[in-house]
């Protein structure tokens, strides 16, 4: 089961008190939430997820001094999540032998991606942020609606409107509607 | 070993955390750091004798502030950066508001001076050791930092890195005011603030090597 942020901010700042307790607890209710955001933009590397999950749990640990308990808990354990796969993927990346290089980037696709990848900039770019950051969480970064509602720290509906708003502006610049 | 072994593991260590453990953190790097430089000065450069003299005067404290002010605004970006959801920082340009400051001061040094006299004002004694030695006693306190660093979190690197840099070039010339007898405020913009930028730069060079996480 998932907990809300006001629980996991509850044990978070219970923890930070010396509660061992509550640091356990919060530790336990981590790890399906970690699994989740790890499983879902880490298609290739499943095998690696338990590792990333402990890595995470070990990092939540020694740097919670990081933590300001006036901000919402969610927001920091997902910027702590994110940095820890970006090094992952640094780390993985390091060790790819060099011959098989150019076979890995033709079958991932990996230009067709990358250029893929700057059309969507471009065009977010010419959004307001709300909506681009919201089109990108939800449908590039593979959040749900819930998770990017509250790392933008802004409403669900308020997702759910940014994005249909900018998907409608970006469709009408695609045709040639608009600049 | 498994998640669970590892949470039971974690939960056996579990010390309070006062509310400005991050500050203090940084202060105690920033301070380590800063008596080392301190050190240094007083044992391979020497305090300039005429100190408490010189204490009376301006120059000195305009020196003194700038340093400082530049030093403080760093280690607020600091430790705002050493948080993972560190949010932009629009009020960077205040760092500007000291080096316009002093630039004024500068214009009106320059009034006051036939222009026969502008080089040797703007190169005085020291300049070509000035930004190097402000460089060098930098890095003890850069190395405080980095020793903070290793229980906080920083995302951006290389922001963190020059923000730290930024900081012990800072201070480190604050230190070097106790040995440094130059007066004008057109060597210190120069001089001085190069050596701040230098270790700025270096910091954010080194960053993403030294503050991986």
């Amino acid at each position: 089961m998932q907990q809300s942020e006001e629980q996991l901010r509850a044990w978070m700042i219970g923890g930070l008190g010396g509660d061992a307790a509550a640091h356990a607890a919060l530790l336990r209710a981590l790890v399906p939430l970690l699994q989740s955001f790890y499983r879902r933009r880490m298609a290739q590397a499943q095998n690696d997820i338990e590792d990333l999950v402990q890595e995470t749990l070990i990092a939540v640990h020694t740097r919670r001094e990081s933590y300001d308990r006036d901000r919402p808990f969610v927001a920091w354990l997902y910027a702590i999540a994110r940095h820890r796969m970006i090094d992952h993927f640094r780390r993985r990346r390091a060790t790819v032998p060099v011959e098989d290089l150019d076979q890995i980037l033709a079958t991932e696709g990996f230009e067709d991606s990358c250029s893929a990848r700057l059309d969507v900039a471009t065009l977010l770019a010419g959004l307001s942020p709300k909506q681009a950051r919201s089109i990108r969480d939800t449908h590039i970064e593979g959040l749900s609606i819930a998770e990017a509602a509250e790392a933008a720290q802004i409403g669900e509906s308020d997702v759910k409107v940014s994005v249909h708003r900018g998907m409608k502006t970006l469709a009408a610049r695609i045709r040639g509607d608009l600049p | 070993m498994n998640t669970e072994e590892l949470i039971r593991l974690l939960s056996t260590d579990v010390p309070r955390i006062p509310r400005h453990a991050l500050g203090r953190r940084i202060a105690r790097g920033v301070i380590g750091g800063g008596v080392v430089s301190l050190l240094v000065v007083a044992a391979a450069l020497g305090v300039r004798p005429d100190l408490g003299r010189a204490m009376l005067g301006f120059a000195f404290w305009m020196k003194w502030t700038y340093t400082v002010s530049l030093g403080i605004l760093a280690i607020i970006a600091t430790m705002r950066l050493a948080r993972p959801d560190a949010r932009p920082m629009r009020w960077l340009w205040v760092l500007a508001v000291p080096v316009l400051l002093l630039a004024g001061i500068g214009v009106g040094e320059l009034a006051d001076t036939p222009s026969r006299d502008w080089l040797a004002m703007w190169l005085g004694k020291s300049w070509m050791v000035c930004p190097w030695v402000v460089l060098s006693l930098s890095m003890p306190i850069f190395i405080g930092l980095l020793w903070s660093f290793r229980r906080l979190a920083p995302a951006d690197l290389r922001a963190a890195g020059a923000a730290a840099g930024l900081a012990a070039g800072a201070f480190a010339a604050s230190v070097y005011c106790l040995h440094c007898p130059e007066v004008s405020a057109i060597f210190v913009l120069t001089w001085y603030t190069l050596g701040i930028g230098l270790a700025a730069g270096f910091g954010a060079l080194v960053g993403p090597r030294f503050l991986r996480w």
